[in-house]
């Protein structure tokens, strides 16, 4: 229903600066994640867009016209809370009509949407309760519904599931992916937690030190992620320095690729963007994305290495080995009927395979 | 984390609008709600006080036509009213001591063993409606035809010695007090864990040990602003030494300022009185507030 | 705790004379309490034993026809500026609390030392100092106006206080629900603020009443002659007129009145709301 834009949105408080040049253009009805670490300014954009916080400088606009002078009250967004912040001396339908009612709707009308709306949630056998006898999910449920109550433009979800057990966090995921669904509103959602931002979202901002370091589908993110931060931040990962040894010519309409020298292997990825022979380069390689074999593969197959065990650890469902390439250690997670071949004790040296190759300019060693 | 303080300070950042002139900014919108409140505290708080220590400098009436300034008032003070001074500080003293003997034991139990706190609290609040009551009311049970007297009479006591005495006046101030003590005491006790109790008597400590070596370093900081607390109403006090007490007891501070100052129209020096009594109480004050860390956690 | 040991104690050996001694320390320590109890009560049952005694030591109401006659007066003058002093404490207060908890305010404890400055000064400073302004200063002296500016200064504190530490432990969300939902900055105070710091602020309302209903030391600076409120009669009426069953009459009603309305406010309350400000 709405496009929501941010251009150069920046805040400081006092000396730091919690969001640095913030760049979106959200279309109508998309689902974007803003996923990272606490502090790194995903609650303070959020809090931008609905109007609780001013920006230091930069635009917010909703539809194209500019919000930053709309106070909250007058921006018809919605926004969940990680504490649910039902009202505690109103009732469950109380709550969920307060929308209604500071806007002044007739009451019959009011009563009607109540209705409609606890029955969207499945609570309306609750609208007398109040909110502490309710269970945690439900308490968040009645505030999903408080919020889509008055039909706002924007859905704002700040944390909603953190304070919720892990079942109940699970369920409640794609109850909010399917109300969104639903209702084709904008949303924006802000989490640290990877799996949930995966689960649900269009797109995936991730944030660090106030900056995105990566806006991109959960593909993108998790198997092309751009800078350093978001290959550690998401998922689990091998991080290997390495240096250029020289761009491969690629075929006209390819992505060109590139050949990196690192822990002593030859490995082939992704061109970061014009790095040229002799650059600092990170080699990310996720451990599910190294094959394992006994016996060493035959000469001139990309990607692989020869090292030593180093410790095995048997979880189940995986096993996880750490291999010494070179000198530097390299995790891989091994899974499937074959990963139990692995569990011999004898076995010392082994044959890695790095499928998923991602180059990254290492911003540390340039500087 | 450089952006742990950001957090802290959204707790500011609610404004909704840009601030854009200075009386649209969050600062000055405060302030202007801020201004009354600030405006009866100048007026009827600051001011006066000052302008009673500008008349305590003042002779006579002089303030009232043309302004003598003298230390004369100061000089009285402190040549025939450092007697009536050390009267009141005895009686703050003495009184507070005996709230907090009393206090103690009562905090504690009511802490640990009482599950009718409520009835307990409720009861507190009696003293709490005024010494003037409370003198009163202790002024009939001393007198001769007093409620108690045949009651006290079979244990050998005469009840009626008592009245106009010292320890009548103690022991009223002793009472007005003694929820301050307790709420002061109770409030330090009920942040010790049982559990250290227990540990110290496992470890073989004996229940004056538990006293000495847990429970009273524990509770050291209540204790302190508890005492201060209470020393500071008592060096204000006016209706217990006047229906209770002797011409000594009534030599206190604050009923000399009402004669000097309300009979015989002396403000000079009943303003001289006052001011002398102020900066023991704000003294005793300053010393209680870096003890307490009072409710306002300033 | 107390319970575990006495039941654990009997397996020990010597353990009857142990519980034994538990039982009396128990005792005891109630006793003592008790006793405490009715030291407090005492002054009043006392008060309000000698208003219904005749000289003759029979028992009769009729002092209390004085209450609602002679001293009709002062006792309704005891509550009007009760109430005119706890409405103008909660029009300045709740503004200011407002403040000090949610705008950034420079000098915020030091600010707050200043508005707290009444609540350290003893009463007979207070009450001289401000007869001397009335008097000289504001020329309003021995005024109705003057009373209750004297009033405000003493209490409004008292009623500050619980509501910032009501407002402090107000989370800020649900000040944003609300204005996220849609209402206005007054529609968020009066439909969701307001409620929720209730308790904060009836705790100030009570404290003010007890104390302002019962004054008479700031009162017998202030008051002129025709703003002698009940407790100053009973402070003046003992002065002058000794120790009268009248007199005990209106303090016995003054001190019935307060506990009626600490044991309203505890009733829906509880004394938790006092917590920090005047009581445990």
């Amino acid at each position: 229903m709405t496009r929501v834009q941010l251009d150069h949105v920046s805040k400081k408080f006092g000396a730091t600066t919690a969001v640095d040049d913030f760049n979106a253009d959200i279309m109508d009805g998309e689902f974007i994640t803003l996923l990272g670490p606490s502090g790194c300014g995903k609650t303070t954009t959020l809090r931008m867009v609905a109007g609780l916080v001013d920006p230091s400088s930069g635009q917010i606009r909703f539809d194209g016209q500019v919000m930053n002078n709309v106070p909250s009250h007058k921006r018809n967004i919605g926004l969940a809370f990680q504490s649910h912040a039902l009202f505690p001396h109103l009732s469950v339908a109380r709550n969920v009509a307060f929308g209604l009612e500071v806007k002044g709707e007739p009451r019959a009308q009011t009563q009607e949407r109540v209705r409609s709306m606890l029955d969207m949630v499945s609570l309306s056998d609750y609208a007398d309760r109040m909110p502490s006898q309710l269970s945690g999910g439900q308490q968040q449920r009645v505030a999903l519904a408080r919020m889509l109550a008055t039909d706002p433009r924007v859905l704002l979800f700040d944390e909603p599931l953190s304070a919720l057990d892990r079942n109940l966090r699970d369920t409640l995921k794609y109850s909010i992916l399917d109300l969104q669904r639903r209702t084709k509103k904008t949303a924006i959602y802000v989490t640290h937690d990877q799996s949930e931002a995966f689960a649900i979202s269009d797109r995936i901002f991730v944030m660090n030190g106030g900056r995105i370091e990566q806006a991109g589908t959960q593909l993108d993110i998790y198997l092309r992620p751009r800078t350093e931060f978001v290959a550690n931040f998401v998922g689990d990962n091998n991080a290997i320095a390495g240096t250029v040894i020289a761009p491969v010519q690629a075929a006209p309409g390819e992505p060109r690729l590139v050949d990196v020298r690192a822990a002593g292997m030859t490995l082939r990825g992704l061109d970061p963007g014009g790095v040229q022979t002799g650059d600092k380069v990170l080699v990310f390689a996720r451990p599910e994305n190294i094959e394992v074999f006994a016996e060493p593969l035959p000469e001139g197959t990309p990607n692989v290495a020869r090292g030593k065990v180093d410790q095995i650890v048997f979880e189940g469902p995986t096993v996880r080995l750490t291999v010494e390439v070179d000198g530097t250690p390299v995790k891989v997670t091994s899974s499937g009927m074959s990963r139990l071949t692995l569990l011999d004790k004898e076995r010392s040296e082994v044959t890695l395979r790095l499928l998923d190759v991602t180059v990254v300019r290492d911003e540390g060693a340039s500087a | 984390m450089t952006h742990a303080p950001a957090e802290v300070a959204l707790e500011y950042e609610t404004a909704t609008e840009r601030p854009r002139r200075f009386w649209a900014t969050p600062r000055a919108r405060g302030l202007t709600l801020l201004l009354p409140a600030v405006l009866v505290a100048l007026l009827f708080s600051l001011i006066p006080l000052v302008y009673l220590f500008q008349i305590s400098l003042t002779n006579d009436s002089s303030f009232f036509f043309e302004a003598e300034y003298t230390l004369d008032n100061y000089r009285e003070v402190f040549s025939r009213y450092v007697p009536a001074i050390g009267e009141t500080v005895y009686l703050a003293a003495a009184a507070t001591l005996i709230c907090l003997l009393f206090g103690y034991p009562f905090a504690y139990i009511l802490i640990r063993k009482i599950r009718y706190r409520e009835l307990v609290r409720t009861l507190m609040t009696f003293p709490l409606f005024g010494p003037l009551y409370l003198a009163f009311g202790l002024f009939y049970v001393l007198l001769p035809t007093g409620p108690l007297g045949g009651f006290f009479a079979t244990f050998g006591i005469d009840l009626a010695q008592y009245l106009f005495s010292t320890a009548a006046v103690l022991f009223s101030m002793a009472v007005f007090t003694f929820p301050f003590m307790v709420m002061n005491i109770g409030a330090a006790l009920s942040n010790v864990d049982p559990m250290l109790e227990e540990a110290a008597r496992t470890l073989g400590a004996k229940p004056w040990q538990i006293f000495t070596r847990v429970l009273f370093p524990l509770s050291w900081s209540g204790i302190v602003a508890g005492f201060l607390m209470c020393f500071g109403w008592n060096l204000g006090v006016f209706a217990q030494p006047q229906l209770l007490g002797s011409p000594k007891e009534q030599s206190v501070i604050s009923l000399q300022m009402y004669f000097k100052g309300l009979v015989q129209f002396n403000y000079g020096l009943a303003a001289a009185l006052g001011v002398i009594l102020m900066v023991m109480a704000f003294a005793v004050t300053w010393i209680s507030l870096r003890f307490s860390r009072g409710a306002l956690g300033a | 705790m107390a319970t575990l040991a006495a039941e654990a104690a009997p397996t020990g050996p010597g353990s009857t004379g142990r519980s034994g001694l538990r039982v009396l320390g128990n005792a005891l320590a109630h006793g003592y309490v008790w006793a405490w109890m009715a030291v407090f009560a005492l002054p009043f049952l006392a008060t309000l034993t000698y208003s219904l005694r005749t000289p003759q030591g029979e028992w009769t109401l009729s002092a209390y026809q004085y209450v609602f006659g002679s001293f009709r007066e002062n006792l309704l003058l005891s509550f009007q500026t009760t109430v005119l002093t706890i409405v103008i404490n909660l029009l300045i207060s709740i503004p200011a609390a407002y403040a000090i908890v949610r705008y950034p305010i420079p000098g915020k404890s030091f600010l707050l030392s200043t508005l707290n400055l009444s609540l350290y000064t003893p009463a007979a400073v207070m009450g001289i100092s401000l007869v001397i302004a009335f008097a000289f200063l504001f020329r309003i002296p021995q005024t109705m106006t003057g009373l209750i500016a004297a009033y405000v200064v003493g209490t409004f504190p008292l009623m500050l206080v619980p509501i910032i530490v009501a407002l402090r432990d107000l989370p800020m969300v649900f000040e944003e629900a609300a204005r996220t939902l849609g209402a206005t900055r007054m529609q968020t105070f009066w439909r969701v603020e307001m409620p929720l710091l209730g308790p904060g602020i009836s705790a100030g309302v009570l404290l003010t009443f007890v104390i302002i209903f019962n004054e008479f030391l700031v009162t017998l600076f202030v008051a002129g002659p025709g703003t002698t409120t009940a407790a100053l009669r009973v402070y003046n009426l003992t002065r002058t007129a000794g120790f009268q069953p009248s007199t005990a009459a209106l303090a016995t009603t003054m001190q019935l009145v307060s506990f009626l309305v600490v044991l309203t406010f505890f009733h829906f309350f509880g004394s938790r709301y006092l917590k920090g400000t005047y009581l445990i």
